[in-house]
């Protein structure tokens, strides 16, 4: 073996610790609350062959999806010493538009050889479209902002202003997004730097040996977990419930089949793609099997590609997991992803109960509140997504009142968002008695009422309102969310997704569903 | 903290530096308690340390005081004594705080349970939240309503407080935490209700007197955590006062200062870091004596590696956490990695050689402890390295066993599959990869407290302390491009040292939310209560002559989340556009700005100790040697054994040069010095080494 346990373990922190650095120069130099004190980002180290070596860990949806965007810039250009690529394409290298990738290539030199990649992904808080946010309940990808294709943001160590220039025209807040652009492209030097200055240390060759190490060291680790769950066939079907676009329900279907130390994800059985933005592209899908695999395989494990390699993902082009353009994307990432996690997870209950929560949550509770703020008369728009019950487990209660699986962002505190904004929050507690029944009871909801303190428009991206997160081993299911719109001292239900106006005076009241119970209740 | 009066306490000698008293600092850390001790006129500081008694803290504090004053003269000034415990920590981690209600506005009562609502760890499919101080059926609500401007919504009704009053007497509560939303804008409903259950018997903690800031969850956090540990370390702290030796006593807070011993027992939330704080303290005035103000603190212990950066004074932060529990006030800055001297090494499921989290402790500690440890540690690897005086260990009065440290050295090889270099047995090599492998891990730790952040390690000193410090300090100096580290005579105790020289220090904050372009008038007045409590606070402490008010502002663009602390000046908006550039490296001079709070910081300073310095000798370290012994060294061509030098510390003068290879035994830490390092002996006994410039490996 050319590289040793030592040096093993010392790349690790090594490439880690770059991924960090950059993550750190991002967030310091960023613009943005939804990239500074939210952390959607994501920074990340890759092999020549555009593996992913290494990652700081921030968010669970950018984990498999990272490598599509440098595998794009490595098809569709050639990129050289000093060019940075950008692109948000959903279908070519990206998940949906607000996240925006930038790539660097890495070289020993000016005429040298590429050592690897470097990539920073951060969520813009606009990236234009229908309604402020970029996450409009469309039917086509183009209402739902600007579309950028893998193309040279910097070439040479130039940047190309006509570039940014198209870019900033087409958002609202172009002062905003031309300063979390500069953060990420300062993220991409830094870390090509770092990397290129590791080649300097430790030779090229090296450096492409330990990549190519950690990633065959991850797929040891998982192939040796794949070993401990029972060879066979594992189905579980669970849906969307709505489209909100009157479609109704859209079943995701998933067959995992483990042998040895191998497994096959097949998602063939999945309903077709809608127009609808509940669509998610492979990469979206792609990531969720990450999440769910790297999960099982242990805290510690450092972020790469590797963990992918013995997995073999099948998808049916056209599907709502493997969405196809022009279909609109925006809710793949924050809802269609817990679905898929809810899936896999159901399927992996059949061959391993023990290790496996029943459903949590499986939504994000998107909530936008956008309109003008008499005070100022400045236009606002609010985000915030809700958390809610965990699963529980064999032996495991669920956790009440977080954020599950693909998200972990954080709320706005009640003090902060009144000083922000024309409305105040009047509840937001634990939604007791939510969680599923059982010998491990599921976590609780949340309750977070607000009243309006003018009009708005509100938009909701919700799941879970009538298809209730699944209890295992007999543990009952964790309770529906509801979306209530209290008016005039009466309460009217919504729909899970839907956008209308609203009042002053009114209250939007959000119940997030509990998690699934586990195990039979009464039973010891 | 019950205001009994605190027997003992002599008044004002906090604020009389100049009082020729004995001053002692008593640190209790997790095995050994250490003392510091200072007597006017002595030719050097008394350092010692009495085994630590977790099941009864004060033990241990009163047999180390016991020692040092004892044959005191009654003629004799009290001493004065500065405190740093575990004990409000102890309380959290374990969580035997006292029982603890909370009282919310009505519909928020489960503040403390949903949290910010992340999740601890990314990649958990069954994630726990921290357990929280307050169980959810002593989570109280009342009728009121305040709002972001300070005017009542709903009043709070006696009839109202009657009621919770009464149930949260019925919950069998002991003490309790009232946070009510905006309350920092209009505190009244808070101190009705407080003056009602201080009434009822029972310890009050007000949000608007622990953290007058906004963001509910934070403060209600560090208002939970004050009125869960006050009860304890008052008790704890009024037992010292009633058995131990007449004195004036002061504790150490996690903001690097330190206050009276009764605001410490009513404000326990302000202790709960203060043992790594006094380490901070004590590097700066270690690196401060010799003219250098930035530092980089590396505390490297049994379990884990404490690091911080500081530019002149300790710098702090409101974003700590203890056990996953916001703190909220002020903490000194600092990153903690799971790497020490006592770290387990072992090679994963995956083929990876492993350094830590897990650690042998104290007991039975490393393999060469010789107390039944058989796994490798990283101290074994540095005795097996030939890197230690296993006869000097402890200042002799403990022999390593080298021969258990090879065992489980060999053992780790042949799992590892390491191929020897030419020259090093497999043990050495073995031993070679978790020195490597910990400094990799340590290294990380650095550059995310200093690269990361903007700074370069090359401005600054890297001060090491710890007992396991020394015998990594170079090598990851030289990792990082540091040219200079600064081990302190008295390393294995800084922090102790560090509290001798902590100045008594409150800090003070309010939310105001105000345009940046406020002025001057309005700023001044909206600090005119601080400043009264704070005068009031000092002078409880004994005096408030020599007081230092600090004043700053906590500012934001508007629309942004986040603040910079900004110190008062003419120009509020201009002064935050420079720190901002600063900061994140752009500025917006057209945007509008906004003052989020105010902050005071009081400081009443405290001379620390002077020490006598040393007679000069020449740079002939010669009558320190003691012999050679065979040490592994790396250099770019690989790694060889060879005979290196040893010296006791205690025979080092003021002036000796010593150049690596070389290896400096002290009691009770070891410094180790790569090929090309230089080091100078200072004449306070500090040792100060020259880093050799690169070289790859350790």
């Amino acid at each position: 073996m050319s590289v040793d346990p030592v040096r093993l373990e010392i790349f690790k922190h090594l490439f880690a610790s770059v991924a960090e650095e950059m993550g750190g120069v991002l967030r310091r130099s960023s613009y943005s609350p939804n990239i500074k004190e939210r952390k959607d980002f994501s920074c990340a180290i890759f092999s020549s062959a555009g593996d992913m070596v290494a990652q700081a860990e921030h968010i669970p949806v950018h984990l498999g999806s990272m490598p599509l965007s440098v595998r794009a810039c490595l098809e569709e250009l050639e990129l050289g010493p000093g060019d940075v690529a950008i692109l948000n394409d959903p279908f070519r290298g990206g998940t949906h538009l607000p996240d925006i990738t930038l790539v660097a290539p890495v070289f020993t030199g000016p005429d040298g050889a590429r050592i690897g990649f470097v990539a920073a992904r951060a969520h813009h808080a606009d990236v234009g479209g229908m309604t402020p946010g970029s996450m409009p309940l469309a039917t086509e990808l183009y209402q739902e902002g600007l579309v950028i294709p893998p193309i040279r943001l910097v070439a040479g160590g130039k940047i190309l202003s006509g570039i940014r220039d198209l870019i900033l025209a087409n958002v609202r807040t172009p002062q905003e997004r031309s300063g979390d652009l500069d953060a990420q492209l300062a993220a991409v030097q830094r870390g090509a730097d770092r990397l290129g200055g590791l080649s300097d240390r430790y030779g090229a060759d090296a450096v492409g040996e330990a990549m190519e190490a950690l990633l065959a060291y991850a797929e040891r680790t998982t192939r040796r977990l794949l070993s401990s769950i029972p060879d066979g066939t594992y189905r579980f079907r669970d849906a969307m419930e709505d489209d909100g676009r009157g479609g109704g329900a859209a079943a995701i279907d998933v067959a995992i089949t483990v042998q040895g130390d191998a497994v096959r994800v097949d998602f063939t059985g999945t309903d077709d793609q809608r127009e609808a933005g509940i669509n998610a592209v492979r990469a979206i899908t792609l990531s969720a099997v990450y999440y769910v695999f790297r999960s099982l395989v242990g805290l510690d494990l450092p972020s790469n590609s590797g963990c992918l390699a013995p997995i073999e993902l099948v998808t049916r082009p056209g599907s709502l997991v493997d969405a196809r353009r022009p279909a609109p994307v925006a809710g793949g990432n924050v809802e269609t992803s817990q679905r898929i996690v809810d899936v896999l997870l159901g399927a992996l209950a059949g061959a391993c109960p023990d290790r496996i929560p029943a459903a949590s949550q499986g939504t994000m509770n998107n909530l936008v509140l956008g309109g003008l703020d008499p005070a100022t008369g400045l236009p606002f728009t609010y985000y915030e997504t809700v958390a809610g019950g965990a699963g529980a487990g064999a032996s495991v209660p669920g956790a009440s009142a977080l954020h599950t699986h693909m998200t972990n962002t954080l709320n706005t505190p009640v003090e902060a968002l009144e000083y922000a904004y024309p409305f105040r929050v009047t509840r937001y507690e634990v939604r007791r008695g939510s969680g599923g029944r059982g010998r491990w009871p599921g976590g609780e909801g949340v309750v977070r009422e607000v009243e309006l303190g003018a009009h708005a428009r509100l938009t909701l991206l919700t799941e879970r309102r009538r298809l209730r997160p699944y209890g295992l081993a007999g543990g009952g299911p964790g309770a529906a969310g509801r979306n209530l719109l209290v008016r005039d001292g009466r309460e009217e239900e919504l729909p899970g997704k839907v956008s209308l106006d609203v009042r002053a005076g009114d209250r939007v009241r959000l119940e997030t569903p509990g998690g699934g119970g586990w195990g039979e209740a009464g039973e010891t | 903290m019950e205001r009994r009066p605190a027997e003992g306490v002599a008044p004002r000698a906090a604020g009389r530096p100049e009082t020729p008293a004995t001053r002692v600092a008593v640190d209790i850390g997790g095995t050994f308690t250490d003392f510091v001790v200072w007597a006017p006129g002595a030719a050097d500081l008394r350092t010692f340390k009495v085994l630590s008694t977790p099941d009864d803290p004060a033990r241990a504090v009163l047999a180390g005081l016991g020692r040092v004053l004892a044959g005191a003269s009654e003629a004799r000034p009290s001493p004065s004594i500065v405190h740093g415990s575990t004990v409000a920590t102890n309380a959290v981690l374990e969580r035997k705080g006292a029982r603890t209600a909370l009282v919310a506005t009505a519909g928020f009562r489960d503040l403390l349970a949903i949290g910010r609502q992340a999740r601890p760890e990314l990649y958990d499919l069954m994630p726990r939240k921290p357990r929280p101080l307050v169980p959810a059926d002593l989570a109280f609500e009342v009728d009121e309503r305040v709002d972001h401007r300070g005017r009542v919504l709903r009043p709070l009704e006696d009839a109202e407080i009657d009621r919770v009053v009464a149930e949260i007497h019925a919950s069998g509560a002991e003490s309790v935490a009232v946070c009510l939303l905006f309350s920092f804008l209009r505190p009244e409903h808070e101190r009705r209700l407080g003056e009602r259950l201080r009434e009822e018997g029972l310890a009050v903690s007000l949000s608007c007197d622990v953290l007058p800031e906004f963001r509910e969850y934070e403060r209600a956090s560090a208002t939970a955590i004050n009125a869960y540990v006050s009860p304890v370390l008052g008790r704890y702290l009024g037992r010292l006062a009633r058995e131990g030796p007449r004195a004036a006593w002061r504790v150490m807070q996690s903001n690097g200062g330190s206050v009276g011993l009764e605001a410490a027992g009513r404000e326990g939330v302000r202790a709960v870091l203060s043992g790594p704080a006094g380490g901070v303290v004590g590097a700066l005035h270690a690196a401060g004596a010799c003219g250098w103000g930035r530092i980089i603190g590396f505390d490297m212990g049994g379990t884990s590696t404490d690091v911080c950066l500081a530019e002149g004074r300790p710098r702090v932060t409101r974003e700590g956490t203890l056990d996953g529990l916001p703190i909220g006030v002020p903490v000194v800055d600092l990153h903690s990695v799971g790497s020490g001297g006592g770290s387990v090494a072992r090679v994963d499921v995956g083929g990876a050689l492993r350094v830590g989290p897990e650690s042998a402790g104290a007991d039975p500690g490393p393999a060469c402890y010789g107390r039944g440890g058989d796994r490798p540690t990283v101290t074994d690897a540095n005795l097996v390295l030939g890197r230690m005086d296993p006869e000097g260990f402890l200042g002799g009065t403990m022999r390593l066993d080298e021969e258990a440290a090879r065992a489980a050295f060999g053992e780790l090889a042949e799992r590892a599959g390491l191929e020897p270099p030419p020259g090093l047995s497999p043990e050495q090599a073995a031993a070679l990869g978790v020195v490597r492998v910990a400094n990799a891990h340590m290294e990380r730790a650095l550059r995310v407290i200093s690269v990361q952040r903007g700074h370069d390690p090359a401005d600054f000193t890297l001060v090491a302390f710890g007992g396991a410090g020394g015998l990594h300090a170079s090598a990851l100096a030289r990792a990082l491009g540091i040219g200079r580290v600064l081990v302190p005579r008295t390393a294995s105790v800084l922090s102790a040292h560090g509290m001798l020289a902590a100045d008594v220090t409150r800090d003070y904050g309010l939310t105001v939310m105000l345009p940046g372009t406020t002025g001057a008038d309005r700023l001044r007045e909206g600090f005119a209560p601080l400043e009264r409590r704070a005068r009031e606070a000092m002078e409880g402490e004994g005096s408030a002559s020599g007081l230092r008010l600090e004043r700053s502002l906590a500012m934001r663009y508007r629309g942004q989340s986040w603040e910079l602390d900004v110190p008062l000046d003419d120009d509020p908006p201009g002064a935050f556009h420079a720190a901002h550039r600063d900061a994140y490296g752009h500025a917006d001079a057209g945007a509008a700005t906004e003052i989020v709070g105010l902050r005071l910081r009081a400081v009443l300073p405290v001379r620390p100790p002077e020490l006598p310095e040393a007679e000069e000798a020449g740079p002939d370290p010669g009558a320190a040697l003691d012999g050679e012994r065979p040490v592994v060294l790396v250099a770019a061509a690989g790694a060889t054994v060879e005979p290196v030098p040893f010296y006791r510390a205690s025979a080092l003068r003021p002036g000796h040069r010593l150049a690596g290879p070389a290896v400096i035994v002290r009691d009770d830490t070891t410094l180790f010095l790569g090929r090309g390092d230089e080091a100078t002996v200072t004449s306070r006994l500090d040792i100060v080494v020259g880093v050799a410039g690169t070289e790859v490996g350790t």
